[in-house]
């Protein structure tokens, strides 16, 4: 019989090692006499602060009976009178006198903070490139494996491009050369290049997918009378789908990590966020290790789905 | 030269000649006539270009020159359309080749759906009887890595019967089969044969090819040797190497 290793021993060297490397990172920035300072990432994530609401007009403010509102009427009797009632604090009284600009009242609702909205964008930036990615790249997929010598070797000469330039390069040929010349902003133009990138990538495994089912499918579906493009959609793509999840996963968190490229074109995704913060708060430490962690997130949620679905497409094996 | 076509030869092939691209000779100026219900059953050593000559009669492998004409339609004529050809045409494979990702009902009633257009609730009870008369009604709602091997291949050839096909391949349909599940595979094939199925057969099954084929095709590198009936051909062999192979095999 085969030894089996004593698992409470090795779970127990497991938790040392982590213990282990925790402290090291505890005595590593006592060493350089680094202050902790976590408080400070806090408003960066959710802004708790209470926000003024100002006045647009010189005018008096009459409080209604209730306290729930409050109107102010213009000097000027063209305007008409602004009525606040969205308000947590009121700062003004009945019948005071007001001026432009002068804090009428302060709300306590919650905002997201420049690293949240940072998340927000990178998400949006990276769900848009992945919908594209899995479009282009099926297309290149099944023209890699076509017998049209153009589809074949146009599809070729794209991947070994894409693939074999920096990610970087590409942000930069999208934002400079193609933004300009059909006029794409920013978005449009980062999207597009980790699109086209994560496409390349795609169209690979989606190949290796469609090769990796016997040939015996094919011929199956054809005997039966069904054409190429129906063999595909019903018999090939949905067997190379299952086999190419694992792949595909790994590839779609790249993409995830690669979007924090984008950040050189000013897209304030994750990345850029955290740079900005790190200048405001001076808490380099903390706030980097946030936007792993929040990264960490995205791309832990993601491989969790992917397993979700692995599982519900296991039923027929 | 054409032969001329009568109502009732289902497959003529005249002088088939086919070249893989690796320059190999797989079939030399093969003709054979099949008649409508009649059962052909090809045999020979492997290598022998037998399934190659089965596929060619769907084109799974194209031919690099002579004709082939199923039930009077010439296969290479520029206005056939060859998946509308195949609907003719049912084959069973070696492997069996079932979709993996569907159940075996499914898989009897994906390709009268999609390809036939036909109406779903006629194609199913059209596929739950197939299924039944291949024995294998408690078997709908499984997925075929679910079945034996011999299941498989009754399904397989369910799915083919569900096209409503006037003919029948079968690419040596027991060769992978554990010994105990030929017979099942088997039977089913006698009870088409005798419902008047016009079937090409390439087996090594030698009773079955005695017992139920009207004429027997022998072949060897690419060429038809002997062409016969089962009596002539198992009991008196003429053409030498024949009479090896089946010292060999029998």
């Amino acid at each position: 019989m085969e030894k089996t290793p004593n698992k409470l021993l090795w779970h127990g060297v497991l938790l040392a090692i982590l213990l282990g490397v925790g402290y090291s990172v505890l005595l590593a920035s006592q060493s350089i006499q680094y202050t902790w300072r976590w408080e400070r990432v806090v408003p960066y994530l959710v802004n708790t602060e209470p926000r003024p609401v100002m006045s647009p007009f010189d005018g008096v403010a009459s409080i209604s009976t209730d306290g729930l509102s409050v109107s102010i009427e213009s000097d000027n009797s063209a305007e008409p009178a602004q009525v606040f009632n969205e308000f947590s604090q009121l700062v003004v009284g009945d019948g005071d006198m007001i001026f432009e600009g002068d804090v009428v009242a302060t709300t306590n609702d919650w905002r997201l903070g420049p690293i949240m909205n940072g998340l927000v964008m990178t998400l949006k930036i990276s769900i848009v490139s992945l919908i594209f990615a899995v479009i282009i790249g099926l297309f290149v997929g099944l023209a890699r494996v076509s017998s049209n010598p153009a589809l074949k070797y146009l599809s070729l000469i794209y991947v070994e491009i894409v693939r074999g330039t920096p990610l970087l390069v590409q942000i930069f040929i999208f934002y400079f050369f193609i933004g300009t010349v059909l006029g794409l902003d920013r978005f449009t133009a980062g999207a597009a290049a980790l699109s086209i990138f994560a496409a390349a990538y795609v169209a690979e495994i989606i190949r290796s997918g469609i090769q990796s089912i016997p040939a015996g499918q094919m011929e199956a579906a054809r005997s039966l009378g069904m054409n190429y493009a129906q063999a595909m959609i019903y018999i090939v793509l949905p067997q190379a789908f299952k086999r190419t999840l694992p792949p595909m996963a790994g590839q779609f968190i790249n993409l995830i990590k690669d979007s924090s490229l984008v950040s050189v074109i000013s897209i304030t995704d994750l990345t850029k966020a955290g740079r900005e913060v790190v200048s405001g708060t001076f808490a380099p430490f903390e706030v980097w290790f946030t936007v792993a962690l929040l990264y960490l997130v995205l791309t832990g949620s993601l491989s969790w789905m992917v397993k979700l679905l692995e599982k519900r497409l296991a039923n027929s094996d | 030269m054409i032969k001329e076509y009568t109502g009732d030869d289902m497959i003529v092939a005249t002088g088939i000649d086919k070249f893989y691209p690796n320059g190999c000779h797989a079939l030399k100026n093969v003709s054979a006539t099949v008649h409508r219900g009649e059962v052909l059953v090809v045999i020979g050593p492997s290598g022998s270009g037998k399934s190659t000559f089965l596929r060619t009669l769907n084109q799974l492998e194209t031919i690099s020159s002579g004709a082939i004409s199923i039930d009077a339609t010439d296969m290479y004529a520029k206005d056939t359309d060859i998946n509308k050809l195949r609907e003719e045409v049912g084959m069973v494979f070696q492997g069996f080749n079932l979709f993996p990702h569907m159940s075996v009902l499914e898989n009897v009633m994906l390709a009268p759906l999609k390809v036939s257009k036909r109406d779903r609730r006629e194609v199913e009870e059209h596929a739950r009887s197939l299924l039944c008369k291949v024995g294998l009604e408690s078997r709908m709602t499984n997925y075929p890595s679910q079945l034996s091997g011999g299941q498989m291949q009754r399904v397989a050839i369910a799915r083919a019967l569900a096209m409503k096909p006037n003919i029948m391949l079968f690419d040596e349909p027991t060769s992978a089969l554990d010994p105990e599940m030929v017979g099942e595979v088997l039977d089913v094939m006698k009870s088409l044969a005798k419902e008047g199925m016009t079937m090409v057969v390439v087996t090594h099954e030698m009773g079955f090819a005695r017992e139920v084929a009207d004429r027997v095709l022998f072949m060897e590198e690419g060429e038809l040797l002997v062409d016969d009936t089962p009596t002539l051909f198992f009991d008196n062999p003429e053409h030498p190497r024949l009479a090896k192979f089946l010292s060999q095999v029998l």
